[in-house]
């Protein structure tokens, strides 16, 4: 049996197992950044570099990597090993569209549309949580999943604290947090998983959101509902209290925050139409060959124009290590991959598939998200995406699809399940409000199970 | 995180205090004088032409010098009175008035204990009064050192002030206040002392500035016939008021001197109080 198995590696059974082991580690380590104190890229960038001193010296005399010229478009070019195993078009989407949504924020864009909408609830509980459900979920969509998180929480501290309504602050961002995530799977750009997984699939900006759109209209009622009923957040009684209320959000001014009127009007006007190249460019004539990394870099350089003097601030403000982590886990899968640990885990995977159309597919949903409430969910769906290609998958099978809501869906069974969930969390302990592990998950896991059952339902009927 | 942080600020910065607007009433004047019947009504004369804009429906009651010789004596005549405004001169029955230092112990415990606020009139002997004092009330100034929130100040401003006149409403931020903060921000290395000099001075007095704004609009929408001012600056406290009085030519000039945390008068009160013996004082 062993024998079988070694000829059926080009790489000793052995070997794989040890990289098996080490991709193991790291996704442990992931899952316990907090205790160890150290950030996502440093943890990742200590198994890249040990991933590749261990494949240049292990199997056999060449190694298990591919060293030596790449070809570019007909040309052989010298460079390293690890430098093409990076996914440089998801490196630029996230690149670009980091510093397009950092310089837009400054025309105080976002904090507008978030005043105009408390103003707009008056002061009424559950409109505002209505108001600060929607605005997530659109909010996590357009731009990324912690920016709206950190928006949303922040107005919702300040503005429940105006009204004398901090004894429902907790309720307010729990909700908001587990509605970022059910917004990170409105456009393909919502969050990485769907990019990375979208990217693999050929999946377009359109075709996403047209089949992703129903689920997330539908879970965000049923968060809020379930929401305003768990946490008790109901419409103010009478006429004196709404009138109360009214005049204390009235207080807000949407415009503080406005530095210069024809920059916001700029930040308004590019971030229409941002989305709107992003979603048509796989149907643009040589801007679909460029891909959505360089539109999402090209509106980058265009906002930064307008600081040209001060840009330096902007990239100091990049999340730095989210963009090493990237590249340094892209390395390490690429390791994965020569060292022929994902096919192993193909292999499994396809077992269970094997299950069946409904069951298999429903399967690979659950445990993506069960892998992901535990760990980042990035490098399970670089990991499945990488194998899903592997095994030929058409762009239309829903096993894509049941990675990308488990990835995404998975981050709210735990507050380390996503970035999210954690500056969900965040600021309840800096508003001292008491949220351990364990209250989180026991708080969240109606809400993350009746997602999760939506999102097997959906994928099962509509995308199958 | 630092962003999260950020965004609060922002949304804070935007959270602004409107001003809320309520009517003042004033029915019954109580005029406090050490003086005899002819000079005391000469004298309660002169001010109700100084406060005309009170109407011609206020009854007016004068205190005569015999009436009482000491604060423990003025304070139940005050009380039986139970007027909507005392007016009154500093160092009653002394002649302190000389000398530009003190209340008088009458005035000290009245503005302290009496509910109606009290009108600290110059000193009908002392001859310190600027020209165009007690003439009318068309220059009005509010003094606080927090004015935003502090709609009562405001009210009574609003209200006191002739029909067309002009309100001032102040801030000044204390110049050695501020200057010690940033004395010590440019000892801690984690804070760049440039931007916090600048933002922290451009944040003290926009939170005032926003203040009178709201004030502005929600007068002019209640109809009051005046004009608003802002005077929001850093400077010396006391100084900076004292040449305040001088530059807007000043009839009245409106400040707290309560303090529920103490017994004494409210901090830059008694300073002002003491020293501004040029224009009438509104205590509150």
């Amino acid at each position: 049996m062993e024998a079988v198995m070694e000829a059926e590696h080009a790489v000793p059974l052995g070997v794989t197992a040890l990289f098996a082991a080490l991709l193991c580690a790291l996704i442990l380590c992931l899952a316990l950044e907090e205790k160890l104190h150290a950030k996502k890229s440093i943890i990742v960038g200590c198994f890249a570099v040990v991933s590749l001193l261990l494949a240049t010296y292990l199997g056999g005399p060449d190694g298990l990597l591919p060293f030596g010229a790449v070809l570019v478009g007909g040309h052989e070019i010298q460079m390293p090993v690890y430098i093409p195993a990076i996914d440089w078009g998801v490196i630029a989407i996230i690149l670009g569209s980091s510093l397009f949504v950092d310089v837009t924020a400054k025309s105080g864009l976002f904090t507008w549309i978030a005043i105009r909408l408390t103003k707009a609830s008056g002061g009424d509980p559950l409109k505002l949580l209505w108001c600060y459900g929607i605005m997530t979920v659109v909010f996590s969509a357009v731009l990324n999943n912690v920016t709206a998180m950190i928006i949303v929480g922040a107005l919702t501290a300040v503005s429940l604290g105006k009204l004398g309504r901090n004894d429902k602050l907790l309720g307010f961002l729990l909700i908001e947090g587990l509605l970022t995530n059910v917004g990170g799977l409105l456009t393909l750009i919502s969050s990485v998983p769907n990019i990375i997984v979208g990217r693999a699939a050929g999946i377009s900006f359109v075709e996403f959101f047209v089949n992703a759109s129903p689920f997330v209209v539908v879970t965000t009622v049923v968060t809020i509902l379930m929401g305003a009923r768990l946490f008790d957040v109901r419409r103010l009684a009478t006429d004196e209290e709404r009138d109360q209320a009214r005049k204390q959000v009235a207080g807000f001014d949407e415009n503080d925050g406005i530095e210069s009127r024809g920059f916001f009007w700029f930040g308004t006007v590019m971030t229409g139409f941002f989305i709107l190249v992003i979603a048509t460019t796989s149907a643009l004539p040589g801007i679909s060959n460029l891909g959505m990394g360089f539109v999402a870099l090209s509106f980058a350089v265009i906002m930064l124009v307008r600081f040209k003097a001060e840009v330096d601030q902007f990239y100091k403000a990049l999340d730095w290590d989210l963009l090493a982590f990237f590249a340094g886990l892209f390395i390490v899968i690429n390791v994965m991959e020569h060292a022929r640990v994902l096919d192993l885990i193909g292999k499994g995977l396809e077992k269970v598939i094997a299950m069946g159309d409904v069951a298999g597919t429903g399967a690979v949903l659950i445990s993506a998200a069960v892998f992901s409430s535990v760990t980042d969910n990035i490098p399970l769906a670089a990991i499945l995406a990488k194998i899903l290609g592997n095994l030929g998958t058409p762009s239309d099978s829903a096993l894509w699809w049941s990675v990308v809501f488990g990835a995404n869906l998975g981050g709210n069974l735990t507050p380390i399940g996503s970035a999210s969930t954690l500056v969900a969390v965040t600021i309840m302990h800096k508003h001292k409000l008491p949220m351990s592990f364990a209250a989180f998950v026991k708080a969240a896991i109606p809400f993350a199970g009746i997602q999760l059952a939506l999102a097997t339902g959906y994928v099962l009927l509509f995308l199958r | 995180m630092a962003q999260i942080d950020q965004f609060e600020s922002a949304f804070k910065s935007a959270s602004k205090t409107l001003y809320e607007h309520a009517e003042v009433e004033i029915a019954s004047v109580l005029v406090v004088t050490d003086l005899a019947t002819a000079k005391a009504e000469a004298y309660a004369g002169r001010i109700r032409g100084f406060l005309e804009t009170l109407g011609d429906d206020v009854s007016w009651r004068t205190v005569l010098g015999e009436e009482y010789g000491s604060a423990e004596a003025l304070l139940p005549l005050v009380e039986q009175a139970n007027p909507d405004l005392v007016v009154t001169y500093r160092n009653l029955h002394t002649t302190s008035w000389r000398f530009p230092h003190s209340l008088g112990s009458c005035v000290n415990v009245l503005t302290q204990v009496s509910r109606p606020p009290v009108l600290l009139v110059p000193h009908p002997l002392a001859g310190r009064e600027l020209d165009h004092a007690l003439q009318n009330t068309d220059r009005v100034m509010c003094v606080a050192g927090h004015l935003t929130g502090d709609h009562g100040l405001v009210n009574h401003g609003a209200y006191f002030t002739c029909p067309g006149g002009t309100l001032f409403l102040a801030h000044v931020e204390d110049d050695t206040v501020f200057e010690r903060y940033m004395e010590t921000i440019s000892k801690i290395p984690e804070i760049d002392t440039k931007v916090a000099r600048e933002t922290i001075a451009e944040q003290l007095l926009k939170e005032p500035v926003d203040y009178i704004e709201s004030c502005r609009a929600v007068l002019r929408e209640a109809g009051v016939d005046l004009t608003v001012e802002d005077v929001v600056t850093r400077g010396h406290l006391v100084s900076t008021y004292r040449d305040f009085v001088q530059e807007y030519e000043l009839d009245l000039l409106v400040l707290h001197t309560k303090d529920e945390d103490q017994l004494a008068m409210h901090g830059l009160a008694y300073p002002l109080t003491v020293e501004l013996r040029a224009i009438p004082l509104l205590l509150l």
